[in-house]
């Protein structure tokens, strides 16, 4: 298992997310994931389609519980929410209080940033309250086999693609501030905090293209394919 | 140098066609896309100088659509799967063609691609685009604006397409911190 994250160092947050502790001693990827009650299988497909950005089987991903996938994006959000946000959020602030000369433009990017951080908490949330507990009490009817109580009461008249259709524009924000950095802002008297800061951005927008690939090319396909079965559900009974 | 994205369903054409664009001094870098939803996904990171497109690849509709994210100065070459006729126009290719004339009117499109590059290189923005730009931070709509310009809507927005394009700034947002960070606008004008 250590070999792996020599190999890549960005794997831990895949190994984090899936609540593997480290301390790997001597043991395989198989024996870790064995103690820790982790599919071989998803942990491998999981970690190479995070090493490797354009490898993501979709129909492999098919084939592992919807529960599974959505519970390693609940991690991750909760990682970027109490992490890694506020982490690239005390830069900026720090940023501003060196700079004194530049202190304008950084409180103007200050602003910008927490208007990210709001739109993304927004989405996050969305998906943590409604798309997420639909999607799973989707996949408990289907697995009963019956229309439960609990979907017609709450999701009846929901739909994946509805809340898709909102789901794009997140991305854009993280970019413009890359850039804004990077080719209009006055440069900084401290260079290395600057850097560091560009650094994080680069790796947190690289990260959620990865999260956000997850859900549009495998889970979202995957809710449509029940959606339908669902409506054969419905019909039938 | 010049970057070009290739649409065509067949494994075997894409990797003929990447060979033969790498031949050219020029070419920066060849994306291959086998299917719609990876033409769409490529295309706005690559923002290719050049698309080669086979002709069975899209519909009508979607092909006007995929033309309308494509920036003006794009240039299409299409790739038909069966033989041209002796005259056909110089931006239709056929995998029939041979080499020499295939190697040729790639050679031209490139030259065109090449002298146009050189008259449109500079990627400051010039005092129209200024002037949009600050409209755009002040919170004007591309009507609004247009209205106050007396141009198109249109014209607004193939001319924030190029503002995009060249600042690396997409949303309003990031072009109002632009605006003021280069004093295009006051903090005072927003709020």
């Amino acid at each position: 298992m250590v070999d792996v994250v020599h190999e890549d160092i960005q794997l831990l947050a895949v190994i984090q997310r899936l609540n593997i502790p480290l301390g790997f001693k001597e043991k395989t990827v198989k024996e870790i994931c064995e103690q820790h009650e982790v599919d071989l299988l998803f942990f491998l497909q999981l970690c190479n389609s995070y090493h490797d950005k354009e490898y993501l089987p979709a129909d492999q991903f098919h084939e592992f519980p919807v529960e599974w996938i959505i519970k390693y994006l609940r991690n991750a959000h909760r990682c970027y929410i109490d992490y890694r946000i506020p982490a690239i959020e005390r830069q900026i602030v720090m940023l501003e209080n060196d700079n004194q000369d530049n202190g304008q433009n950084m409180e103007l990017l200050l602003n910008f940033f927490r208007e990210y951080i709001r739109e993304f908490s927004g989405h996050i949330d969305r998906e943590e309250k409604d798309v997420f507990p639909y999607i799973l009490s989707l996949d408990k009817s289907l697995q009963q086999q019956d229309v439960l109580q609990e979907y017609v009461d709450h999701f009846d008249d929901y739909s994946i693609d509805k809340y898709l259709e909102d789901h794009n524009l997140i991305e854009e924000k993280l970019f413009d501030l890359k850039n804004i950095l990077l080719k209009y802002l006055p440069p900084p008297v401290d260079d290395c905090k600057y850097n560091n800061l560009l650094f994080d951005l680069f790796r947190l927008e690289s990260d959620l293209m990865d999260h956000a690939d997850l859900e549009e090319k495998v889970l979202f396909p995957r809710v449509r394919n029940m959606e339908n079965e669902m409506k054969h559900l419905q019909n039938r009974s | 140098m010049i970057r070009i994205l290739f649409a065509d369903q067949s494994y075997i054409v894409r990797k003929g066609f990447t060979s033969l664009l790498e031949h050219f001094n020029e070419v920066e870098t060849v994306v291959t896309v086998a299917n719609k939803e990876e033409c769409s996904e490529k295309i706005q990171a690559l923002a290719p100088h050049l698309v080669l497109i086979n002709t069975s690849f899209f519909t009508n509709t979607e092909l006007n659509a995929f033309k309308a994210k494509l920036s003006d100065t794009t240039h299409i070459l299409y790739l038909f799967n069966s033989v041209l006729p002796d005259e056909s126009p110089a931006n239709q290719l056929s995998i029939f063609e041979s080499k020499a004339s295939l190697i040729d009117k790639i050679h031209q499109v490139i030259q065109k691609i090449n002298t146009a590059k050189d008259n449109s290189e500079s990627e400051e923005l010039s005092p129209r685009e200024k002037l949009i730009l600050k409209n755009v931070a002040l919170g004007h709509t591309n009507k609004e604006i247009g209205e106050i310009l007396f141009i198109s809507s249109h014209t607004v927005i193939s001319h924030r397409k190029n503002i995009t394009r060249k600042l690396g700034i997409k949303t309003v947002s990031g072009l109002t911190v632009y605006a003021i960070l280069n004093n295009l606008i006051q903090m005072e004008d927003i709020s």
